[in-house]
């Protein structure tokens, strides 16, 4: 017994952890193992009964998991693309290229001090990164990301999307208010003023495209858009995409109408108290907008998940492996070993210097890239989810390249300058956009009619 | 299986999500009492003063107000866009007039000097 003590006090504190996961691991391992030899038949015939359960709770996990990812992406690119832009090189330590930097950052405010003030409301304090946070995510579940690609295909779509995107500007307001600060206050009030302003023309620019789209389901819109790009809306609404650009763009929050954060006027706005995960949440929250605010451009205006040329022929690769027989065992292992030497061969011998095993590590990162470019190469040629998702996610990426070219470019616009600009100037020429479809969907029809 | 499914869904996992990620900040961090000028609003360094729920520009409470009008037109308009095709012509004249009174109210706000921030 002593001896047991004596070795366990010896042990580091990594290894203290180690020495209780691994028998526990084991231990859930053997459990999982008899549960499924016994019960197994049973789960999976439950499991395939309940089909549409089982997507529900995998969309749902899927679409609010991938926004870390998403999140991440779109800090390294702010950190590193408004670098660029202002003649700096950027982060260049973490990571190759400094691309793990934007996880310094997530680490760092999960391990900060997360205090609530004496005389905050602790629970609106509490709840308002939740209600900011969940209200962001929720509007992705009309997003169709590819086709058979979405988490639910609403008739309303638009509607939901709007309706819940619009909820944001409470949880900003519960932040403000109970963080018992004036900055909050003064931040969460400006910031409620300009969403609710700008809500109106983002929300009216889209009408023209209902009109001429006969649905609110964003799946439909996005079949609608199919063929070459002249299908797409923005050329049939190039009005809309101005308003609902800008619109968006403050609906987000994002320079240059990111008066809630003008950090040189009221601190940090609605977030000056908060501090550790509750900020942290406050910030996700704002690169989950960005992303969602891009992904919707690109569903209504720029064709969603359609390429933009159509090719004459279809490419369809059959592959069968069942097919080739033993000869698959040679392919499986003579193909790698052949193409790192190919690959290897040039590099040993375009330099005296090198040497044979730096050649034929280099060959073989080589084939590796050959073979991961061929294998997407042949992903989308054969399936249409892979070729949406990547025509998706380019879309929606070069938009968020928009907005952090925006926030390295514009200066901050005055508060007065916001209001008068949505109310005197993109409202009407919403309402402009839309009677003018109207009248163009009449005239088009009676021209029909009288044919 | 109903869509609403899907909305409830997505709230409690994103809620759920945050909170857990919340708790697991809170294990992992530290966390210290400090003196009483910690729990103090953070006004610039300098001790808070005055009321903070006190009073608040009006301005504010306007635009609330103009906000709400035309959101609910924004909802009408909708359901009109959608079924636009089978209305055309007399559509198009009640939805003309609907938002001109509407906008008669925001021409009223402009002249009054509602939209000008002060």
């Amino acid at each position: 017994m002593t001896a047991i003590s004596r070795t366990w006090d010896q042990l580091t504190l990594p290894g203290k952890a180690l020495a209780i996961l691994v028998p526990l691991l084991l231990f859930l391992t053997a459990g999982a193992v008899i549960t499924i030899l016994l019960f197994g038949g049973i789960v999976w015939n439950a499991i395939l009964d309940h089909l549409e359960i089982v997507r529900l709770f995998v969309a749902v996990l899927a679409i609010v998991l991938i926004f870390i990812p998403f999140a991440f992406v779109i800090i390294y690119m702010e950190l590193k693309i408004i670098a660029r832009m202002n003649l700096r090189i950027g982060p260049d330590r973490v990571g190759p290229w400094g691309s793990l930097m934007s996880l310094v950052p997530g680490l760092k405010v999960l391990t900060k001090e997360d205090f609530t003030p004496t005389k905050a409301d602790a629970v609106v304090f509490t709840w308002a990164p939740v209600v900011v946070f969940a209200t962001s995510v929720m509007s992705a579940l009309v997003l169709p990301f590819a086709p058979g690609l979405f988490g639910a295909d609403l008739n309303i779509g638009l509607l939901y999307f709007f309706a819940v995107g619009g909820m944001t500007v409470v949880g900003l307001l519960m932040g403000g208010w109970s963080s018992f600060n004036k900055y909050s206050l003064l931040g969460g009030l400006r910031s409620a003023a300009s969403i609710i302003s700008y809500e109106i023309p983002l929300t009216l620019s889209v009408v023209g495209l209902i009109i001429l789209a006969g649905t609110m389901s964003l799946n439909t819109i996005v079949e609608q858009q199919a063929g070459w790009f002249t299908n797409w809306y923005a050329f049939r609404q190039p009005l809309a995409v101005v308003i609902f650009f800008i619109a968006a763009t403050a609906e987000a929050n994002r320079t240059p109408f990111d008066m809630t954060e003008a950090d040189s006027e009221i601190v940090a706005g609605f977030a000056t108290e908060y501090s550790g995960m509750r900020f942290g949440f406050f910030f996700f929250a704002e690169y989950v907008n960005v992303f969602i605010v891009s992904a919707i451009t690109t569903v209504l205006f720029l064709g969603g998940w359609n390429a933009p040329i159509e090719l004459p022929w279809h490419v369809a690769i059959d592959i069968n492996p069942g097919a080739y027989g033993l000869g698959l065992l040679f392919i499986i292992a003579l193909v790698p070993v052949l193409g790192t030497l190919i690959l290897a061969a040039p590099i040993y011998a375009m330099r005296s210097k090198t040497r044979w095993w730096v050649a034929l590590i280099v060959g073989f990162v080589l084939f590796n890239v050959v073979a991961a470019g061929l294998t997407l190469l042949w992903a989308y040629a054969s399936f249409d989810v892979v070729a949406g998702l990547l025509w998706f996610l380019g879309k929606a990426f070069a938009l968020v390249f928009v907005f952090v070219w925006m926030r390295g470019t514009l200066p901050r616009v005055r508060i007065d300058q916001l209001m008068g600009f949505a109310w005197k100037w993109l409202l009407p020429a919403a309402l402009l956009n839309l009677f003018v479809t109207a009248l163009a969907v009449i005239v088009v029809q009676q021209w029909k009619g009288g044919l | 299986m109903p869509a609403i499914w899907y909305v409830v869904g997505f709230a409690v996992v994103s809620i759920g999500f945050v909170f857990v990620t919340i708790g697991a900040a809170w294990l992992l961090s530290h966390r210290n009492r400090g003196d009483v000028h910690k729990g103090m609003p953070y006004e610039s360094g300098i001790d808070t003063y005055g009321d903070t729920h006190g009073r608040f520009g009006l301005s504010f409470y306007i635009y609330a107000l103009l906000f709400v009008a035309f959101d609910i037109e924004v909802v009408f308009i909708y359901l009109w866009a959608l079924i636009f095709r089978d209305l055309l012509l007399g559509g198009f004249v009640s939805m003309v007039l609907f938002v001109a009174i509407l906008l008669f109210g925001l021409a009223y706000a402009w002249r009054k000097g509602v939209l000008t921030w002060r």
